[in-house]
């Protein structure tokens, strides 16, 4: 067994051991005879496990070999004429640090929410997503080929939006799962035109066609114009999974879901997928200047506006939620400059911290209970903000704007999606109208045979 | 395909015969028994034999075709543009799957509906509809147009408050009746599947198309669609439109005429502008429908557009994509449609104007409902993925507009999927509601048609290796885009002629 085979052996494992938990959580849940809440959570949690293991060796072994990549080929999944999709997977510098705090984490959070979780209805349905989440992920950070980068990213989507909308018998988390999975679909409409495009340019969606597979050193193998509009296609698919201005009104509303799911998606993974996304194709970004720029008037925008709206919130998770765009909005500008390990280095502490942080919420906040009933009042946090230089009519209109989420969402709705949504409804009753009037029984006229 | 080789069936043209015959002759058998007074009590026992003999028999059609290789079959006289029986892969991969939607329909029918005469209406309707996907004679077409509607109009009327929607679909079938017939002689009297075809031939054409455009629900002429899903029995509709008759119409009348260079002609390049407009549009809809049965036909309306804007591809791998999504449509949404009909069947309709709370009533209806949502819009390792990626990849090679279309299509219906989903199950439950659990015959039906979308979504190669040998044969070039090869003297007409 060569050196390849055991990195090839590893790298699938990676995947093979979430989607195992998945099916065998899965599959006695559909047939209704759902496992035990210790079950469920050690087989998903061994899966994890499994992957976490297999991920750090991978790591080890490629430390030994120079951080060489590996690409493992794993075949074509369907090819017609020109047109094939391949299932290619890579360990490199970028991937394998990344799924093993991927994993780790999924691990983690496996362990903590089997406790609370406990006796919740839903308990199975909760590690069947996030089994899902877990094999998507792995699939797009270990993906070589734009296919399976979809393929992973739609996994991300879907178990996410699904994990919002937890708690469906409450209005608010239908109407929160529904604002994140319709920005995250429109937003994947720049992946899956990416992916045609890398397509037509190279006749394949490998990544070694578009720009070799040496991560961080990689170079741009397709002309300016094509690593442009891919670039820019990447960008706007990155916006939704990273709540950026103007589609970020769903990150704080996600916070409806379970506080595990939460700390996983929000405050460490899902939030950081576009960055991930940009931070593998960052050769082609080196070609495109106007995709950086975007990057980062886009991200300081949104880091900006994160950091205002965040300190008006009256709640943690909110809270949490607004500190995590800011942070993830930071991140895309180090990659809009150019840098590469500084934004992977950002991506696994900002992740870390922050999924501790919503984990702890809970606890926090039944600590700072007790506390203020200990001591009778509210406690003297003192402070500071840079916003206190200004005059104060500044600061006043600063707070309502803040308090208003910078109007982003007043905007979007009354400009966008209510105009969108009123003409639908006027089409969809004309419809009805005509359908009505065509199905009418008509008077027979007047001296008509009966 | 090592293994295959060496087990060509062109020597046994008479098999391919007999398991056509067993297709379509079984669900008859199963209709005279019914008819005759036999199991007057459970006439879905013969249903569910005869159409399980169906469709075992489609899917051993559909295997030997796969493993033959080999060029179309055909049999008996041919007339016009093709043959009495007419198997290629076309038919190969469209049979399995109208025989499985019919046999999934009878099996979850709930038993107050499944009454002799109702069982009836639906054999001879699957009878119908398998012999029109088993011929490529422009004169059994139009026999079989009439019969697969007849069906539907009959069931439609005799449901309480159905007699609107029947009146909608009588008008609308009506005219594509007359536009079918009409086209059809026009384009025996001039046939342009010989050069030279004049003004009458085109003509003919043109009418076939919009006879097309009228069964299809393709934009103007789309408003029955959605109409009969709320009017008639979810079978009656679904039986009506899965198999979508009027895209196979479309391949044996509309394309391989000769003065077409790529195989596609001007009618059906018109036709598929349109369809791409009703995809998107029947999308766009669904995101705003009341009820349930609206979301399910708006979303037929949708992905039923959608095979035909693929059809006028000039590439074998767009046509490919949207037999892909023939399937994978077809599927997913008789899926969603009967766990719809199981819904409806304990609880009564279904409205989307506010959450439901229906999960804890029915968790297994729930998750099949979810799973077969995100399989009729492209979810990974489903076969809606493939087709999805080959449709968009083949529509953009072509054109930009056509492939943005199919974007927002395909964007627009998942967020409407997902909607349904949590309006129908989410929300509030009653403490004292009722809990239903799903029948043994259901859950058999619903992981039926399960199986192919996971199926050929893991491992597409069988499936999307015949389909393309049937667009490079319908197109007349590879999937490159080079010209294929003319077929040897005697290769295409197997059987007595």
């Amino acid at each position: 067994m060569t050196g390849h085979d055991i990195v090839a052996a590893l790298v699938v494992m990676q995947l093979a051991a979430p989607a195992a938990t998945l099916a065998l959580v899965g599959l006695p849940a559909l047939l209704g005879r759902p496992l035990s809440e210790r079950a469920t959570t050690q087989i998903v949690g061994g899966g994890f496990a499994v992957g976490f293991l297999a991920a750090i060796s991978l790591l080890g072994l490629l430390f030994a070999r120079g951080f060489t990549p590996e690409v493992v080929h794993s075949g074509t999944w369907f090819a017609v004429g020109h047109h094939a999709a391949t299932m290619n997977l890579v360990a490199d510098a970028l991937s394998v640090p990344y799924v093993c705090f991927s994993t780790g984490l999924c691990w983690l959070v496996n362990s903590f929410a089997g406790k609370y979780l406990h006796r919740e209805p839903g308990f199975a349905r909760f590690f069947i997503l996030l089994a899902l989440f877990g094999t998507g992920m792995n699939l797009m950070v270990l993906a070589d080929s734009i296919d399976v980068l979809f393929a992973g990213w739609e996994f991300v989507g879907i178990s996410s939006a699904l994990l919002i909308g937890f708690f469906f018998e409450r209005r608010n988390a239908i109407d929160a799962a529904l604002r994140a999975y319709t920005t995250y679909r429109i937003c994947d409409v720049g992946l899956l035109t990416a992916g045609v495009v890398i397509h037509r340019a190279v006749g394949s969606g490998d990544f070694e066609r578009l720009f070799g597979a040496d991560w961080p050193t990689s170079t741009c193998l397709v002309p300016a114009g094509t690593a442009t509009v891919v670039s820019l296609l990447l960008v706007f698919a990155a916006l939704g999974k990273s709540a950026q201005v103007p589609v970020s009104g769903w990150l704080p509303r996600a916070m409806e879901g379970p506080t595990p799911s939460s700390a996983i998606f929000y405050g460490a993974l899902s939030i950081h997928a576009g960055a991930y996304v940009l931070l593998r194709c960052e050769a082609l970004l080196d070609m495109a200047p106007l995709a950086r720029v975007a990057l980062v008037v886009i991200g300081a925008g949104t880091a900006l506006h994160a950091s205002l709206v965040g300190r008006v919130q009256t709640d943690l998770k909110s809270m949490l939620a607004y500190a995590s765009m800011a942070q993830a909005s930071l991140i895309l500008v180090e990659i809009g400059l150019g840098l590469r390990v500084i934004p992977l280095v950002h991506v696994v502490g900002h992740a870390i911290l922050r999924s501790l942080q919503i984990l702890r919420s809970p606890s926090a906040l039944h600590d700072r209970h007790e506390l203020e009933a200990a001591i009778g009042g509210h406690p003297d946090l003192g402070g500071w903000s840079p916003l206190s230089w200004l005059p104060a009519r500044a600061q006043a209109a600063v707070y309502r704007i803040a308090l208003e989420r910078g109007y982003e969402e007043m905007a979007v709705t009354k400009f966008v999606v209510g105009p969108a949504l009123r003409l639908l409804e006027r089409l969809a009753a004309a419809e009805r109208a005509w359908v009505t009037w065509l199905g009418e029984k008509r008077p027979r006229r007047e001296g008509a045979r009966p | 395909m090592s293994g295959m080789e060496g087990m060509s069936i062109a020597a046994e043209p008479g098999l391919v015969l007999g398991l056509v015959a067993a297709v379509v002759t079984a669900p008859l058998v199963a209709t005279a028994v019914v008819a005759a007074g036999g199991f007057p009590r459970s006439p879905r026992t013969p249903a569910v034999g005869g159409l399980g003999v169906a469709l075992a028999a489609a899917a051993l059609l559909s295997w030997l075709c796969y493993a033959a290789e080999g060029p179309a079959f055909e049999f008996g006289p041919r007339f016009g543009g093709g043959s009495l029986v007419h198997v290629d892969g076309i038919t190969a991969a469209l049979l399995p799957t109208v025989a499985l939607i019919e046999l999934a329909i009878v099996l979850v029918a709930p038993k107050r509906f499944l009454d002799p005469a109702a069982t009836v209406r639906l054999l001879l309707g699957a009878a119908a509809t398998t012999a029109l996907f088993s011929t490529a004679h422009p004169l059994a077409l139009v026999v079989l147009w009439i019969a697969t509607a007849l069906p539907t109009w009959i069931s439609t009327r005799g449901t309480p408050g159905g007699r609107p929607a029947a009146r909608v679909f009588a008008t609308v079938m009506l005219l594509a009746l007359a536009c079918m017939t009409g086209g059809t002689l026009l384009m025996l009297a001039d046939p342009p599947w010989e050069r030279g075809c004049g003004l009458v031939g085109n003509a003919g054409g043109w009418l076939v198309a919009i006879a097309v455009l009228l069964r299809k629900g393709i934009v103007p002429f789309h408003s029955w669609y959605p109409a009969l899903f709320s009017g008639a029995p979810l079978s009656t509709a679904l039986a009506a439109t899965m198999p979508q008759v009027a895209a196979y119409t479309a391949v044996r009348l509309l394309m391989g005429h000769a003065d077409h260079g790529a195989g596609v002609g001007a009618e059906l390049v018109v036709l598929s502008q349109l369809a791409l407009v009703t995809a998107a549009y029947g999308a766009a809809l669904a995101l705003v429908q009341r009820d349930l049965r609206g979301l399910i036909g708006t979303l037929a309306m949708s992905q039923s557009a959608m095979v035909l804007a693929g059809l006028a591809g000039k590439l074998p791998m767009e046509l490919n994509g949207a037999l892909c999504v023939w399937i994978s449509s077809g599927l997913a949404l008789t899926g969603i449609g009967l766990v719809a009909w199981a819904l409806e069947s304990r609880a009564g309709p279904l409205s989307l104007a506010t959450p439901q709370g229906r999960f804890y009533d029915a968790p297994a209806l729930a998750a099949l409902f979810l799973i077969f949502g995100l399989a009729a819009i492209g979810l990974p390792g489903t076969l809606s993925f493939v087709a999805d990626d080959l449709i968009v990849s083949g529509s953009l090679d072509e054109q930009l507009h056509a492939g943005l279309l199919v974007i927002a299509s395909t964007v627009l219906s998942g967020i409407a999927v997902m909607r349904g989903w949590f309006f129908i199950f989410g929300g509030p439950t009653a403490v004292d509601g009722p809990r239903h659990t799903i029948l043994p015959r259901e859950r058999f039906a619903l992981t039926a048609l399960l199986v192919p979308l996971f199926a050929f979504g893991l491992w597409p190669g069988p499936l999307v290796a015949t389909l393309e040998r049937a667009a490079e044969q319908l197109l007349g070039v590879t999937a490159d885009g080079e010209p294929l090869p003319a077929p040897a003297a005697g290769e295409v007409t197997i059987g007595s002629p």
